[in-house]
């Protein structure tokens, strides 16, 4: 049985998100949330949280899988450059060949214009 | 060995055993979570469980109780396995160790295996966290 479509999600990320991730995940790295530290580092500005644009990815395999994601997924990726304020954040997935009996898409996350962010695989059960 | 306050993470020789460490990812908390990634799915709420990656910040944060990563630490690498889903508000044990430490072109490479278990000692879910220093010691 091939794997079914993963329907992708799409955010704008925000300061004031970024802000709000730093309070939940109690990660106030000033790279994250002072404007001035980040201004003077390499990335020029604040970015978001690798773990807050990887996000996107949790909630779109959930929300195609639902508990079967969340109690036998498998997520491997690389960050492969920052989300930042004002970026539209799309998380998408491809499926593949499935493999030992579990259904395996290559994911993403890429900003607006195009710029990938995340990649990897992501593997759930296949199921009917 | 118990590990000194503030040790630095990328100072930790391959091999290192991170203490375990107990901890609760409470209804608020996970709210908080929830809406900080924008996330509405209903299902948390309504089976009384977490996402993966809520467990995994969570994981995360407890290494930074006992170490620190330096400034300019990038995370680059994150790998999840689910074997059960995790509950809310229940006592979840984390135990991590520093799986591989190499150093590459003036960065070191530090990878963290985590494991995160129930009350009744299951594994819930295991994990990798790549995180690079530049310039940081040998």
């Amino acid at each position: 049985m091939n794997a079914p479509e993963v329907a992708p999600v799409v955010k704008r990320l925000t300061q004031a998100q970024i802000a709000r991730y730093a309070d939940a995940a109690d990660d106030h790295n000033p790279v994250h949330v002072d404007e001035a530290f980040a201004r003077a580092t390499p990335f020029g500005g604040t970015i978001a949280h690798g773990m807050l644009t990887l996000a996107s990815i949790g909630e779109m395999m959930a929300a195609a899988f639902g508990e079967r994601w969340l109690s036998e997924g498998k997520l491997r990726v690389r960050f492969r450059a920052p989300a930042r304020p004002g970026d539209d954040v799309t998380a998408g997935a491809t499926a593949q060949s499935p493999r030992d009996g579990s259904w395996v898409y290559s994911v993403e996350c890429k900003n607006q214009r195009g710029e990938l962010l995340i990649s990897g695989t992501a593997e759930v059960p296949a199921g009917g | 060995m118990a590990v000194p306050a503030r040790t630095i993470v990328f100072d930790l020789p391959q091999g290192h055993e991170f203490p375990k460490t107990s901890f609760t990812l409470s209804s608020a908390g996970l709210a908080s979570y929830l809406a900080a990634v924008e996330d509405t799915n209903a299902i948390y709420r309504e089976r009384g469980i977490a996402p993966p990656l809520a467990v995994a910040a969570r994981a995360i944060r407890s290494l930074l109780d006992a170490t620190e990563l330096p400034a300019g630490t990038l995370h680059t690498g994150q790998e999840i396995e689910s074997r059960r889903a995790c509950p809310v508000d229940a006592p979840l044990t984390f135990s991590g160790r520093i799986a591989q430490r190499s150093l590459r072109a003036g960065l070191v490479i530090s990878v963290i295996e985590f494991s995160i278990a129930a009350a009744d000692g299951e594994t819930l879910l295991t994990g990798r966290t790549t995180v690079l220093a530049p310039g940081a010691a040998s």
